[in-house]
């Protein structure tokens, strides 16, 4: 009789926890997934998606301006981090919006077909860049393993883009005409390795610029499309 | 390759100026944008005395956003800020602006230092809307966190997502020279913690760009005070106390309840008591082995039992154990034994009641031993019962002569039909063993009387003595039987006269007093009357020769044959006959095949 006394107040904890349990994870569950209303709740995966590239990103944006920062420290005291620009960065030729209205106005498939260019344009230069920073004996680990980062970074930074493009797509939110700007004969025909003759330092500064211009047109990309969450 | 650049210029030109005061030439001193949208820049004409009219200066910017790019003047003059306000549409973003003053003679003040982006020359406005509520005071109430929450500044787009900003809160006390600064984040409230009570602080926030290094202005103070709660050590001491105390309390439970755990259960849980009989084992009963059962209760040998009990109901000690007296089930029938129960229930002194059955059919496999079961359907049988019921005292003559008064004796036979009609036979209360007598020829058996019987008559003998034979009535109840002893001095094994003598009445209980013969039909040994020693061969059973009355032994040895023709048996040695009395019922039961719970119920009632 003891033990079966025993066995019953063992099954009765057991099945307490147990829904103990089940009703904090549903509770969870609920809470996590569409919480507001049904309208915008199918946009949330894909809000999520941009933030996750925005964060991205900014991540990119702040390991390229901390290294400007180094080489002006090692190299070019300037006052308002201007630097000597002495020719064009080599994604010039890229046409883009350089307000924010004009960033408002140009159609939603444009902006993104323009980050894509970008993120395109910087894949072979950051990555030069790192082999020619790694050489050199006057920088130190921390640097080099930052241009690294940098060049990774791009990459990735690539891939979630083109990811939330195809979320997009499938939504129905922009066209199907935003392709693949990555592909390898596009990218030779149009810069022909003009990045080649950019000093180091040219370079940093033209990327830190560029990475400063995907942030905010991610960032208004995605306000524009799902402006709910968390603009 | 990397080309390194010293700018000595600027490095000379400070060296200098703080030696000599060198004229300077006019300047811009700062650009900076609010809103990544417009920005403004200041100049300041310098020391040159000769361009103190603000009007002289212009200024001019160049966009480098491509090679055939020129000099334009400033969209919107504010002379009296020395101010050049570029609005949004003379504003681009991630593109070089560089600026120059032009004095009037086309002279020229440029420095390249004064080339910029407009993203990295924002500083935003401060926040606005401060304010503050009380999160929580300590226990103590000596500190407590404060809740800052403030607005985005309006100049700045924020909502979408043009510029992402952070903020900076820096606080301290009223007095204090030193702000202390927490990290900055982009969410528009935050927790201070720590901070003391009774002292007031001063609260600011700034605000960036995120990514970017310049901090705009401070925003407009706020003061946070909260005044000391009192509150008595006293009252949280006694808190603590109560906490820690009630929490050792309840490990010390825990623990007792723990050790002792099966005490506990005891108390808490009772064991429903269940009626369990030594040496039989519940799960028997329920399989329904009665094989197994039987042998159990026979004790395979009475030695057996006794560890049944260690086996099954050793962790159980308040198993009782009900006890089946064996000669309880000698005493089993219920309508005949009440008087013996009611006696036996009120503590009575118990007497050796016979064990009689008012029905005991010849075939009554009523399964208890020691009541003998006789045929008694046949006449023959009857009339032995009769026989050997005990008589009316004024019969008693006529039992003792029957052969002198045969017609008497038939007359007496018929009382002693009556009487046998009128007394049910009943079973004398005996042994468990008992010795067979003789064998009916309708296929009874006649057995001899229990050592029971012998101690009555022995207390009997007295009464009889004084010749107080059916005189009282009160000693009717008594089976007074008085047995025919063939010889006192003779033991060993009566003869077949003799045991047909000696046999066991089966029922005593009619009003009467001890019979003295024994009638088997064919051969009748009678008693001898006292006054008549010659005439029978028969010893009466108060010859002062005989020790009528001593108990006899089932089986005696016989010693010789007398004069008389009689045997002379041996004395049985006095033992202390076994009581058929259900004084202890917690014995063990003897049943020879099945015994049902009610029936164990009468045994133990």
């Amino acid at each position: 009789l003891k033990r079966e006394i025993k066995k019953i107040i063992s099954a009765v904890w057991v099945g307490i926890i147990c829904l103990v349990f089940s009703s904090r994870l549903s509770t969870m569950k609920a809470a996590s997934i569409c919480p507001n209303d049904q309208t915008g709740c199918h946009l949330l995966p894909l809000a999520n998606l941009f933030d996750r590239v925005i964060q991205h990103s900014a991540r990119m944006h702040g390991i390229s301006d901390d290294l400007h920062s180094e080489f002006e420290l090692y190299f070019l005291p300037s006052k308002n981090q201007i630097g000597r620009v002495s020719r064009n960065c080599h994604t010039s030729t890229i046409l883009t919006p350089n307000g924010k209205e004009n960033a408002q106005r140009i159609a939603r498939e444009e902006l993104a077909e323009i980050i894509l260019k970008l993120l395109v344009a910087w894949r072979d230069p950051l990555w030069h860049f790192h082999q020619s920073m790694s050489q050199h004996d006057e920088f130190t680990n921390f640097s080099s393993n930052k241009s690294l980062e940098m060049s990774d970074m791009v990459h990735e930074l690539r891939k979630g883009v083109l990811k939330v493009v195809e979320k997009m797509q499938m939504l129905g939110i922009i066209s199907n005409s935003v392709g693949d700007t990555g592909s390898p004969e596009a990218l030779l025909t149009s810069d022909s390795a003009e990045w080649r003759f950019m000093k180091d330092y040219d370079l940093l500064y033209c990327f830190r610029r560029d990475s400063n211009k995907i942030q905010n047109y991610l960032k208004i990309l995605k306000c524009r499309i799902v402006p709910k969450h968390g603009c | 390759c990397v080309c390194l650049y010293v700018n000595l210029n600027g490095f000379l030109g400070l060296t200098l100026g703080t030696a000599l005061v060198t004229p300077v030439e006019p300047h811009f001193t700062e650009c900076m944008s609010r809103d990544l949208e417009t920005f403004r820049c200041w100049w300041s004409p310098g020391t040159f005395h000769n361009l103190s009219s603000p009007e002289e200066l212009r200024v001019f910017y160049l966009k480098r956003n491509s090679p055939s790019s020129e000099w334009k003047e400033c969209p919107e003059y504010s002379h009296l800020n020395r101010e050049c306000f570029f609005d949004a549409n003379h504003t681009s973003i991630w593109i070089p602006y560089c600026l120059q003053l032009r004095g009037q003679n086309n002279i020229t003040y440029f420095n390249e230092d004064d080339c910029f982006s407009v993203e990295n020359i924002v500083r935003p406005d401060p926040p606005v809307s401060l304010n503050w509520t009380l999160l929580i005071v300590s226990p103590s109430g000596l500190s407590y966190d404060v809740m800052v929450s403030w607005e985005p500044p309006p100049s700045a787009d924020v909502s979408t997502g043009w510029m992402r900003i952070e903020y900076e809160i820096q606080y301290r006390e009223r007095n204090a020279t030193t702000w202390e600064a927490l990290e900055t984040q982009p969410h528009t409230q935050q927790t201070i913690y720590g901070l003391q009570a009774g002292t007031e602080y001063e609260v600011h926030i700034r605000t960036k760009m995120k990514g970017f290094p310049k901090f705009g202005d401070f925003s407009d103070s706020i003061f946070v005070k909260v005044t000391e709660i009192p509150l008595r050590e006293s009252a949280v001491l006694l808190t603590l106390v109560l906490t820690f105390g009630v929490a050792g309390i309840l490990i010390l439970i825990m623990l007792i309840v723990v050790s002792h755990q099966q005490r506990l259960m005891m108390i808490l849980l009772p064991p429903v008591p269940a009626p369990k009989i030594k040496g039989i084992d519940s799960e028997l009963l329920k399989k329904g082995k009665l094989e197994e059962l039987d042998f159990i209760l026979n004790g395979g040998g009475l030695g057996g039992l006794p560890t049944y009990i260690s086996d099954y109901y050793q962790d159980e000690p308040w198993v009782e154990f009900i006890e089946v007296d064996e000669e309880d089930a000698d005493c089993g029938e219920k309508e005949d034994q009440k008087s013996s129960d009611t006696q036996r229930l009120l503590g009575l002194p118990q007497r050796s009641v016979g064990c009689f059955s008012a029905d005991s059919h010849p075939d009554d496999d009523s399964g208890r031993a020691s009541c003998y079961d006789t045929d008694l359907s046949e006449q023959d049988t009857h009339l032995l019962a009769a026989s050997l019921l005990p008589g009316q005292p004024e019969d008693e003559e006529a039992f003792l002569h029957p052969d002198e008064k045969a017609p008497a004796s038939e007359t007496n036979k018929s009382p002693l039909i009556q009487t046998e009609s009128e007394g049910k036979p009943t079973w004398i209360n005996t042994d468990l063993y008992a010795q067979v007598s003789n064998v009916m020829p309708s296929g009874g058996v006649v057995l001899s009387p229990g050592q029971q019987l012998r101690i009555q008559e022995n207390t009997e003998k007295e009464s009889q003595k004084k010749g107080t034979l059916g005189e009282d009535t009160s000693k009717l109840n008594k089976p007074q039987f008085q047995l025919l002893v063939v010889d006192p001095d003779g033991s060993g094994y009566t003869s077949e006269i003799t045991a047909r003598q000696i046999s066991t009445p089966p029922s005593s209980l009619v009003p009467g007093e001890g019979y003295q013969t024994i009638y088997p039909q064919p051969m009748e040994t009678k008693p001898a009357a006292p006054s008549e020693p010659n005439q029978s061969p028969y010893i009466l059973p108060d010859s002062p020769q005989t020790r009528l009355f001593a108990p006899v032994a089932d089986y005696t040895v016989v010693q010789e044959l007398d004069t008389h023709q009689s045997l002379l048996l041996n004395l049985p040695t006095q033992q202390p006959p076994p009581p058929c009395l259900p004084q202890h019922p917690l014995k063990a039961p003897v049943a020879i095949g099945y015994v049902t719970p009610d029936l164990l119920g009468n045994l133990s009632s």
